[in-house]
């Protein structure tokens, strides 16, 4: 088989692979991540409202509504985590599992170098990866 | 009376050659005084702009402000090992690689790291009236820096560290991260003699708005002859934009040689993941007096297709094509004649540190066209040297 032939092969497989994904893609669309509440914040939630609810019977809605402030930015900061992680740490490599806090500590501390990691992203995701 | 001349024949070219000497050392300080004015433009702008209180404007919740247990976290020493077997079948030729690569990082107080990565790797292949297969076994010291991280902008480094030029070398070479088992023909290329450079470094990476974060590295090398930490002199830098919106990340790498023919070379590259698909898509592309070409690869995860889901979410499909064209400076470090190649590969991932990989690569040049075929299993071994737990 000619050179011709061959990379005229292999750009048309090329082109109808990638025919082929949108076309899946359109009929299966991606859910929206994060869009809505995990079980383990809903947990998390029904916690908070737990320990409002059985707390001193003086406890007013200022507090409740502390708490609750405080279990959705710990939310955020986890969802923001998690989304720092996948977008700077999953263009080389697959998302790892957790190691233990303080040798996370250090391969982030390693990471930021290598991959030249924002300040902000880089505690973003230790924060995601140490909880 | 004929007065005599003031200067003879033999005068003339001595001063002549004095002048030449003069003139080639004045070249050569001119030519650093350009290289280190090229790395202050390089970093100047980027420290500027980092400053600027109005860069570091986010949407995010403030980090500082709400994560003061990630500071109180005391990192201790980490073992990483990655080992690999490749085989690979070139032009028929079998060939046996294993591959152990350790990787020791020890940080030290808050703000320094010592890192440093070994590589331990034999080519093993037939010889003639000998039964099975001989190599010899290659150590290397990859890299072996010290960083101190100055402030949220930059990091300096220095000793020996991976070259910046292009992202394969730094990114993704590692027998764990790679998607396909061979090299880039055009890996060679600004990244000096085994892949690493001696000297000073200075890097880092910023949120430059609310829309795209800028990172950077600007480096010197000096001569090592020294195996196997042997180095160019050279200075250069990289620098690049990360879009996280749409995880694409575009930038430039540019290098001055300091020695031989005293040359410029510059380096492109891209990583796109878009955001509806499970795939990635990079580029790199590298001109230099020995040599120039690109690469370009995407890979696929099967993680969407509506069967066999457990299966397919762990496979990738992964292609390759890249072009290399010879320069004008022949180099022992790249293909001696103009080649091209396209590889398909399959990877099935196992865990997120466990795959297996398999490609087949056709490579064309006027030296012959040849097969390539490679089969592999990568693994990666995390080991914490100390107490891993939050006292």
């Amino acid at each position: 088989m000619s050179r011709t032939a061959v990379l005229a092969t292999a750009f048309m497989v090329l082109i109808s692979s990638t025919v082929i994904v949108i076309a899946q893609e359109r009929k299966d669309p991606p859910r929206a991540a994060n869009s809505q509440p995990s079980a383990q914040d809903q947990q998390v939630a029904a916690a908070a409202d737990t320990a409002t609810s059985t707390s001193a019977p003086s406890t007013d809605s200022a507090t409740r509504r502390d708490v609750r402030t405080a279990v959705l930015s710990e939310r955020a900061m986890r969802v923001e985590g998690e989304k720092r992680f996948q977008t700077n740490c999953g263009r080389c490599h697959l998302a790892p599992q957790k190691f233990p806090p303080r040798a996370m500590a250090t391969i982030v501390r390693h990471m930021r170098v290598r991959a030249m990691l924002t300040d902000e992203d880089m505690r973003l995701i230790l924060r995601y990866m140490t909880e | 009376m004929a007065l005599p001349p003031l200067l003879t024949k033999d005068d003339v070219g001595y001063f002549r050659a004095i002048l030449l000497a003069l003139s080639a050392r004045k070249s050569r300080v001119t030519r650093t005084l350009y290289a280190a004015a090229l790395l202050a433009l390089l970093v100047l702008p980027t420290l500027l702009f980092a400053q600027c209180p109005d860069s570091q404007a986010s949407s995010a919740p403030p980090p500082e402000s709400q994560t003061p247990d990630s500071q109180d976290i005391k990192p201790i020493p980490v073992l990483q090992t990655s080992a690999g077997f490749i085989s690979t079948f070139d032009g028929g030729e079998p060939h046996l690689g294993p591959i152990l690569t350790p990787v020791l990082l020890v940080p030290i107080g808050q703000r320094w790291l010592f890192e440093t990565r070994a590589t331990f790797e034999s080519d093993l292949t037939q010889e003639p009236g000998l039964s099975g297969f001989h190599g010899t076994l290659q150590k290397e010291v990859e890299y072996a820096q010290l960083d101190f991280i100055a402030n949220p902008y930059m990091t300096v480094t220095v000793g020996r560290f991976l070259t910046p030029f292009g992202i394969y070398n730094e990114r993704l070479y590692p027998v764990w991260i790679r998607n396909l088992a061979t090299d880039p023909l055009t890996l060679p290329i600004g990244v000096g003699p085994s892949n690493a450079s001696t000297g000073a470094m200075v890097r880092g990476g910023f949120r430059a708005n609310s829309k795209f974060n800028i990172n950077y590295a600007a480096y010197y090398s000096v001569l090592s002859t020294v195996s196997p930490v042997d180095s160019s002199r050279f200075a250069g830098g990289r620098v690049g934009i990360f879009v996280p919106k749409a995880r694409l990340e575009i930038g430039g790498s540019f290098q001055h040689l300091l020695q031989d023919d005293h040359s410029n070379l510059f380096g492109f590259h891209l990583i796109w993941q878009p955001r509806a698909l499970p795939l990635d898509i990079r580029a790199e592309t590298a001109r230099s007096s020995t040599g120039s070409g690109y690469w370009v690869e995407s890979a696929y995860r099967l993680s969407r297709l509506p069967f066999a889901r457990n299966e397919f979410r762990r496979t990738q499909l992964v292609a390759r094509m890249q072009q290399f064209y010879t320069g004008t400076v022949p180099s022992d470090s790249v293909l001696p004649v103009n080649t091209n190649m396209f590889e398909f590969g399959v990877n099935y991932y196992f865990r997120d540190d466990f795959r297996a990989l398999t490609s087949y690569g056709r490579q064309f040049s006027p030296e012959g066209n040849a097969n390539v075929w490679t089969v592999g299993i990568t693994y990666r071994l995390v080991v914490p040297l100390g107490n891993g737990e939050v006292q």
